[in-house]
């Protein structure tokens, strides 16, 4: 399969600590491939560096062929849109504004004079569950309803590569799921490759077509969901004594002690 | 799984659906009344202070009063009004987009640098004299003032911490030490040329007395193109003032983009400062008038917001004018003073708002500069 971004022995020090040291990491087409690890190991990190929101200190990042730091932001965020954990207030911003914004890469800011709406804004609005709150203002909503907004957002940019931090945050676990199974859905019909960051190791092996686990700030296993989360994996990324069993091809994670 | 909508509570599912069509004649009626408010604070400013009545005033617009009045009005008053106007325009516009850029709702020029580098260009030009004397000359040192002011800000909070991580608090710290230091500045040229001094409150205070048609001349370019220029970048100011990460995410310019909008305050500032000098809170009151005349989603909108706000800050600094020359002839004509600066009005109400707006910003979360 195709690499469509590939990290290629970044390194990031914050203060003279080693988030990310050394990290390859070659994302390919169409898969989903999910970020896990404990708090602090590098996963957001990794995330902001594939998309172009942090420089890392040594090391690049490739969008397919080109290398991500000499390319115009407007193209990056053509062919990668980001879903952040969660957003600042944005006093009365309705749903329809904030999620045009995301059709800002396309339509440049003269093109975005007359609202930046679209058809595509309305078919994220449709494809989200949010058409209906189009004119209410981001504020008033409940997390989970913000959540699906910010997707919103993110599909409005129409971009192939879709990553993701932390998706689930803030949501029970009914809206977890539909979250989740809402980008899936997405995924398969429009063939996005998404990167995701999660903290579920069972939801993470859910979607995933891959996990990649991060250990203090460098891939400690890579591989298919079924051949990476184990009890090994349990006990050497997380800390924790667990078991890790199979059922009807998903796998569940129970949780015994903190090792 | 199908995407469904969730339930909305009743407060939030009202609007829904006719929200946009209802916006629309409502926004129209919320900036008639912006333009009612600023006629009315014309036309007091037209009236405040003479002894020429409503009916004169508008005999002497049409040229058809005696000549002592008709020169009154068409010389004196109207040029006046119109300069208060225009500055009251440029710095709502400077207001309006130093607080999307700063994303803080407290940002003006006057505590940027970009106001207080104005004033000392233009006190810089007028102790010169000659060419630069002029207010044409005024106006582009008062420019290269705020583009200085500007500048410094932006090397020592944006440039210093590297490219593309200017953060709006910093940039808001900053620009009060940079103020500090211009202003300080200002003084010590004053102190060195003190009888230049009593002419010097104009830039310092801020004035319309003695403004006339020369001074129209050169303001209302400025005033015209900040107002079209605010428009124009509306849709980048609404993707700033989300946060960085967003604003890169959907593929904007962070740095070069806020560069610019910094350059434009500096233009709307530099303009007024040049005709009127530094009328306190002017930049910080306007914006904050128009949110609460348009509603919190209209002024969401930077294209809504900007010329909004530049009605307010025409109806401002016209009102506050004639506030100032009320209180001056209500002096004893014997002791009556040259005329109150219609800076210190602005000062005073202007206060009085900041300390509203931090009340109520302590009593809520929910924020937005938009």
């Amino acid at each position: 399969m195709t690499t469509v971004l590939a990290a290629e022995g970044v390194t990031v020090r914050f203060d003279g600590r080693t988030v990310l040291d050394g990290v390859d990491l070659a994302v390919r087409e169409g898969e989903w491939l999910s970020l896990v690890g404990r708090n602090g190991c590098g996963k957001t990190t990794l995330l902001r560096v594939l998309a172009g929101l942090h420089r890392p200190d040594a090391g690049a990042v490739h969008l397919a062929d080109r290398p991500l730091a000499g390319t115009a932001r407007r193209e990056v965020a053509k062919r990668v849109a980001v879903l952040p954990q969660s957003l600042p207030p944005l006093g009365g911003v309705t749903v329809r504004a904030l999620v045009a914004q995301g059709r800002y890469a396309v339509r440049g800011p003269l093109g975005m004079l007359g609202g930046g709406s679209d058809a595509v804004v309305d078919a994220a609005l449709a494809a989200t569950g949010t058409r209906a709150w189009a004119d209410v203002p981001v504020e008033l909503l409940s997390g989970g309803e913000r959540q699906r907004v910010r997707l919103a957002l993110a599909l409005a940019q129409d971009a192939p590569v879709l990553l993701l931090d932390e998706p689930t945050t803030y949501l029970d676990v009914r809206h977890q799921l539909e979250v989740l199974d809402l980008v899936r859905e997405l995924q398969a019909e429009r063939g996005l490759t998404v990167v995701a960051v999660l903290h579920d190791l069972a939801q993470a092996a859910r979607c995933a077509d891959r996990v990649v686990a991060l250990r203090e700030g460098r891939v400690h296993a890579d591989g298919a969901p079924g051949d990476v989360v184990d009890a090994a994996l349990l006990t050497e990324v997380f800390g924790v004594r667990g078991v890790v069993s199979s059922h009807e091809g998903r796998l569940t994670c129970s949780y015994l002690d903190a090792g | 799984m199908s995407a469904r909508p969730a339930a909305l509570p009743a407060a939030v599912a009202a609007p829904v659906g006719s929200g946009r069509s209802r916006r629309g004649p409502g926004t129209a009626a919320r900036y008639a009344l912006l333009v009612a408010g600023a006629l009315a604070a014309a036309t007091a400013g037209l009236l405040a202070g003479t002894s020429v009545g409503p009916g004169t005033a508008l005999a002497a617009l049409a040229g058809a009063a005696d000549p002592l009045s008709v020169d009154l009005v068409r010389g004196l008053r109207v040029p006046r009004v119109l300069v208060g106007a225009a500055a009251g325009v440029c710095l709502g516009v400077a207001g309006t987009v130093l607080q999307a850029v700063l994303r803080n709702p407290l940002a003006s020029p006057e505590v940027t640098g970009v106001g207080s580098g104005a004033v000392l260009g233009a006190v810089l030009g007028t102790l010169l004299g000659g060419p630069v004397g002029t207010p044409s000359g005024v106006l582009a040192v008062a420019l290269l003032g705020g583009t200085l002011g500007g500048g410094v800000l932006w090397l020592l909070a944006g440039r210093a911490a590297g490219p593309g991580t200017a953060d709006p608090l910093r940039l808001a710290v900053v620009g009060v030490l940079v103020s500090a230091v211009l202003s300080g500045t200002t003084l010590l040229l004053l102190t060195a040329r003190p009888q230049l001094a009593g002419a010097m409150v104009r830039w310092l205070v801020g004035s319309l007395n003695g403004r006339g048609w020369e001074h129209w001349a050169a303001l209302w370019p400025v005033a015209a193109a900040v107002v079209v220029l605010g428009v124009l970048i509306g849709p980048v100011l609404a993707v700033l003032a989300v946060d960085d990460d967003h604003a890169r995410g959907v593929g904007l310019a962070v740095s070069g983009w806020r560069s610019a909008a910094v350059l434009l305050a500096v233009l709307a500032t530099g303009g007024a400062v040049a005709s009127v000098g530094l009328l306190a809170f002017v930049g910080l009151l306007a914006p904050h008038l128009a949110r609460s005349v348009l509603g919190p989603r209209a002024a969401a909108d930077p294209r809504l917001l900007v010329p909004a706000a530049a009605l307010a800050g025409a109806a401002t600094v016209t009102a506050a004018d004639a506030v100032a020359q009320a209180v001056t002839a209500l002096a004893p004509v014997g002791d009556r003073p040259l005329g109150v600066p219609a800076g210190a009005v602005t000062a005073v109400a202007g206060a009085v708002v900041l300390i509203g707006l931090v009340r109520r910003r302590s009593r809520t979360t929910v924020g937005g500069v938009l």
